[in-house]
């Protein structure tokens, strides 16, 4: 990485402009080799325990291996085999489906939150406030989806009993196929938004005092307020905040497994819990990791489908 | 400015509602919130026969610790909490290391590929666990690391998204600072060493904190790559308490998950401060 | 300015350097802690047995480990808790440890994975049994054959019952006096189960359901189908295993075989249906929930606190109830309620010894020792199963916790002889998920029992076709 020579030490004469040519030289090297040892630690790390796993994932993809007996090569048969199970099939729409509505749910209601703490009250409260939204993050999902099972219980939690004093009609939470996904998505979503919240929090920190009270004089009010110069003024925080939001909703595992086990049916089955299902339960880790394969696409397309909106969308101060 | 006349006015203005309706409101957020943590307090706190009981008795009449006695009585919790911090802690510390270097090459030195580096350290944020832990396994078989607590640690030493903050963090701090340095004749490693770094301990101290809470909590990777008694973890421990064919009290099991929390929460109150300050770094972009 | 800025840096370095100096002391304090070098009788050609870690507690544990010791100090032990959520779970772990060449040398195995385990990776007792048949005597005849012959396979014995549990009904005594109900006789009848019901229904306010269960393979839909005379799996045994029943149950050996087999899925039959319509209309007149998929955590704690009336669940709740408050007097335990049949259905464990294993013998000599009785009754104190050995399920065993009726346990087995294991061919992961997910689909809505079940056929078909 230091052999260098041809290329032009730009960077270095840009940030030194004074320094003499064959200081940036040796001042460029120097960079080169700080840097490579600076990486080393991380890029070491991903290779050996990201990359190369990726790469054998795919390889296994291609063969049928049960973990006792040695792999068999199957070639192209463990994808069609995978897009023909209609539990595959259904486990994508429901992870899409799942990501879109907690995604969505969680920027809203951390976003809402966060500029309603923003607004005036004592710093004291202030602080509690942001503590209590933040503190379910810091419990453990495995459980805390055990607690919320006993609270989701149709004859006997607390939720629908709470529900019940304010005349709503027992909810079938665990045992439906809508209520399955909607007490997994709160469940998540109750655990999750503290984070998109305190990245909000920051990000309004960030707008400058000015801006409000500038509009506010011209007369824009509350939500029209918000909409028009809040949200452009918060675009990259959103942008991060959706970015790690749909990463890690579409790698859900913990809250439909411990819940609902992915039922009823498989309303609440996710593509993870297929990949695990199908490795460490039916034994089949070629399938397996096949559907891995498939969902790392997906989340890179969903990804850089982002990044590309984003360009339009998002307002860089 | 004539803000102390004009604020009150301003900021009904500004939020459309009366201060008072709006921190109620929230109040009753805050309160949702924390209502399964109570829920769980308290409950492990009765027996398992009122467990059930609507409305919740929040503060119970008669306390009970006989459940957190239990969790002594029928786990090795010690042991299990040494390993808990023993992981956690060595994790959060090289995750610190980690992050802050490669933050600081991304951010401020210039070198060839940085760009795809960078990419490829982010992309491993969309690789579920789930599906790289067999080949992580047998890796770690040919490392001699199988059913260790090093297994847990080492392969988690990078960490993409402390990297990502790290690097946010270092292109927060004034550019000129370096420059001056530099003019001053410091290489590039004086420059890290005497002006970057001594201002980077906040921002490590984010990743430390969301290091210990997300492996704190860890449990599938423990599941699949420890096999001894001996090299269990808290939350694997705790499943112990379930009992045969779950008919152990929820009681214990909620105590369990009670005892567990206390460090994370522990280190929540500590860090707090530096996590909120960083976190709100992160989603600035530059 | 720059004073405290400089203060402040000293600090950051100086705090830096302590923080370095102490991670690196505790590394090296606790690095045999790391490399789990501090485990006594790791790597060290101990007989290595792997059991479910929430089946004993470590107390269990330690007792099974110095006992077994003091019998046998030749022979280095050291026993695994593996943590899983269920046995699914516990037995991908299992393999996964094979896969990795690190497998235990004995592997505690519930009825869920005798055939698993069997058909690839276990070892018959077969030769030991007969070699050491004077000394094993007396466990057999303490030990039911239909015990026995769930852990056979295809003609040989795989494992040894340790403990089992049947599903039996569980009522809440106090819940049934209130709907002015006698304790059901033990021959009662689908229809008298219903009524009883209905009158708990009637007598009992809000937050009160009179029949709650798990959607799970133990003791969820199957104690109906066995009820109803069939399965979701054709069932017929495997010849041979004469060699046995001559040896330990000659008045048996005629009605026994060499093990089960499940074969062809027939959940698209008429009885199946007929269980599930069943099942749908307690769903529709409100007299029980739909079925929760999972472990069944919830019941013990509903349950005890009288939010339930009914449900079927084997000698382990004794243990359960009792630690969940629960007094001998407010619940008692009846027989599955009869319907085409008496049938009902359990889940045994015991002890596998893998192929891979280099100490077998000695593993052999471990299992013996886990059959004893003085070894079973330590671990069993608690009542939190049933002991496989019909001589320990007596009295004094249930006096603590109850119920009256502890008798029916074991009874279960003795007076109703066409009692039989759960479905559990070597597919039995898969099986185990598709029943758990069909019958929650087919429950989960008026009119979807048909259409489920007619997929849970197809997917059956296509899981036992598959070559494991």
């Amino acid at each position: 990485m230091t052999t260098t020579g041809t290329r032009p030490a730009r960077p270095a004469a840009r940030t030194a402009p004074k320094a003499s040519g064959h200081t940036a030289t040796a001042r460029t090297r120097g960079t080169r080799l700080l840097a490579a040892l600076f990486l080393a630690p991380t890029v070491v790390g991903i290779v050996v325990f990201t990359v190369v796993p990726i790469l054998g994932s795919v390889v296994l993809s291609l063969f049928q291996w049960n973990v006792i007996d040695s792999p068999r090569w199957a070639g192209a048969a463990n994808y069609r085999e995978i897009l023909s199970d209609s539990t595959v099939l259904v486990s994508f729409r429901n992870t899409l489906v799942f990501m879109v509505l907690a995604v969505a749910l969680q920027l809203l209601i951390a976003l809402t939150l966060a500029i309603t703490v923003n607004g005036r009250m004592p710093t004291w409260l202030r602080s509690v406030f942001r503590s209590a939204f933040f503190f379910p993050l810091v419990l453990s999902a495995a459980s805390i989806s055990v607690v919320m099972k006993y609270l989701f219980n149709e004859g006997f939690g607390p939720v629908n009993w709470l529900l019940g004093t304010v005349g709503v009609a027992p909810v079938s939470w665990l045992t439906s196929q809508s209520g399955a996904m909607a007490a997994v998505i709160l469940t998540y979503v109750w655990q999750q938004f503290g984070f998109s919240f305190l990245l909000f929090v920051g990000g309004l920190n960030n707008i400058p005092r000015e801006v409000h009270e500038a509009a506010s004089l011209d007369g824009a009010t509350g939500l029209r307020k918000h909409l028009s110069i809040t949200l452009p003024l918060l675009s990259p925080t959103l942008l991060v905040a959706s970015v790690v939001g749909i990463i890690n909703a579409l790698q859900v595992f913990e809250q439909p497994y411990v819940l609902t086990a992915g039922g009823p049916g498989d309303s609440t089955r996710t593509v993870v819990m297929v990949i695990y299902e199908t490795a460490f339960e039916q034994l089949r880790f070629g399938a397996a990791s096949a559907t891995g394969v498939l969902l790392f696409v997906l989340i890179m397309a969903v990804t850089a489908l982002q990044f590309r909106l984003s360009r339009r969308y998002v307002h860089y101060q | 400015m004539s803000s102390t006349v004009l604020e009150p006015v301003v900021s009904r203005v500004r939020h459309g509602l009366a201060p008072w309706a709006r921190i109620c409101g929230i109040a009753v957020c805050a309160l949702l919130t924390l209502g399964p943590v109570i829920w769980t307090v308290s409950t492990s706190l009765r027996t398992p026969a009122d467990s059930a009981d609507l409305p919740p008795e929040i503060v119970p009449t008669e306390p009970s610790a006989d459940a957190y006695r239990a969790v002594f009585d029928k786990i090795d919790i010690w042991l299990y909490a040494l390993n808990s911090t023993l992981v956690t802690a060595l994790i959060a510390i090289g995750q610190m290391i980690t992050a802050g270097l490669a933050g600081y090459a991304f951010a401020r030195l210039d070198f060839r590929f940085k760009k795809p580096l960078f990419a490829l350290v982010l992309a491993t944020m969309m690789v579920p666990l789930q599906v790289t832990i067999v080949p992580v396994f047998l890796e770690l078989k040919v490392l001699g690391l199988t059913d260790t607590l090093l297994a847990l640690i080492i392969p988690a030493f990078p960490t993409a998204f402390g990297t990502f903050l790290m690097r946010q963090y270092f292109l927060g701090m004034p550019k000129d600072l370096g420059e001056a340095a530099m003019i001053d004749g410091a290489g590039p490693w004086r420059v890290f060493r005497s002006v970057y770094a001594p201002l980077a301990a906040p921002g490590l101290a984010i990743v430390g904190v969301l290091a210990f809470n997300y492996h704190w909590n860890e449990f599938f990777r423990p599941l699949i790559l420890e096999t001894s008694t001996e090299n269990l973890t808290l939350p694997l421990g705790l499943v112990s308490l379930q009992g045969n064919l779950g008919t152990g009290s929820i009681s214990v099991v909620l105590a369990g998950v009670v005892l567990s929390m206390i460090p994370a929460v522990a280190v929540f109150v500590v860090g707090q401060r530096p996590l909120r300050e960083g976190i709100t770094s992160a989603g600035v972009n530059r | 300015m720059t004073d405290p800025l400089l203060s402040r840096r000293g600090l950051v370095r100086y705090g830096a350097y302590s923080a370095g100096a102490a991670a690196l002391g505790g590394v090296a304090a606790c690095w045999d802690r790391l490399t789990a070098a501090d485990i006594p009788g790791r790597d060290d050609g101990s007989l290595v047995i792997a059991t479910l870690g929430s089946a004993f507690d470590s107390k269990a544990r330690r007792a099974l480990r110095d006992g077994f010791q003091k019998a046998h100090p030749g022979i280095k032990l050291r026993i695994n808790a593996v943590q899983a959520y269920d046995w699914s779970d516990f037995f991908s772990k299992i393999l996964t440890q094979i896969a990795a060449g690190t497998a235990p040398d004995v592997v505690y195995v519930a009825t869920e994975g005798v055939q698993l385990f069997a058909q690839r990776l276990g070892v018959p007792f077969d030769k030991w049994v007969r070699r050491d048949a004077a000394e094993l005597r007396e466990y057999f005849n303490d030990v039911h054959p239909s015990l026995v012959e769930s852990m056979m396979y295809e003609g040989s014995l795989y494992q040894l019952p340790v403990e089992f549990n049947a599903a039996d009904m569980y009522l809440n005594k106090n819940r049934l006096g209130r709907a002015g109900a006698d304790f059901p006789a033990a021959d009662w009848t689908r229809d008298e189960f219903t009524d009883l019901l209905r009158a708990m229904k009637r007598t009992s306010g809000d937050g009160f359901i009179p029949y709650f269960w798990a959607n799970r393979l133990w003791g969820g839909v199957v104690p109906w189908l066995f009820a109803n005379g069939t399965n979701i799996l054709t069932e017929s045994k495997a010849p041979g295993g004469d060699w046995l029943w001559r040896t330990f149950y000659p008045e048996a050996r005629h009605s026994r075989g060499g093990g089960y087999r499940w074969t062809t899925p027939a959940a698209d039959s008429d009885r199946v249906a007929e269980v599930y319509d069943y099942l749908a209309s307690l769903v529709k007149d409100g007299l029980c929930t739909r079925p929760e998929g999972g472990d069944g955590r919830n019941l013990v704690g509903v349950f005890s606190s009288g939010r339930v009336g009914a449900t079927p669940a084997g000698g382990f709740w004794a243990g359960g109830l009792h630690l969940a408050g629960m007094k001998p007097a407010d619940y008692d335990v009846q027989y599955f309620p009869r319907w085409r049949t008496r049938r009902h259905q359990f889940g045994a464990a015991g002890y596998a010894v893998l192929r891979t294993s280099k100490k077998q013998d000695e593993a052999w000599e471990f299992i013996k020792y886990t059959i004893r009785k003085d070894t079973l009754a330590e671990l069993f104190a608690a009542n939190q199963t049933t002991p496989a050995r019909r001589s320990m399920v007596d009295a004094a065993r249930y006096r603590k916790t109850g119920p009256a009726h502890w008798q029916i346990f074991y009874d279960t087995l003795d007076k109703i002889p066409e009692t039989g294991p759960i479905p559990a061919p070597p597919q039995v992961n898969e099986v185990e998920q598709l029943l758990i997910k069909h019958t929650g689909t087919a429950l989960a809505s008026a009119g979807a029992v048909r259409p489920a079940l007619r997929r849970l056929q197809g997917d059956l078909e296509k899981a036992m076709e598959r070559e494991l």
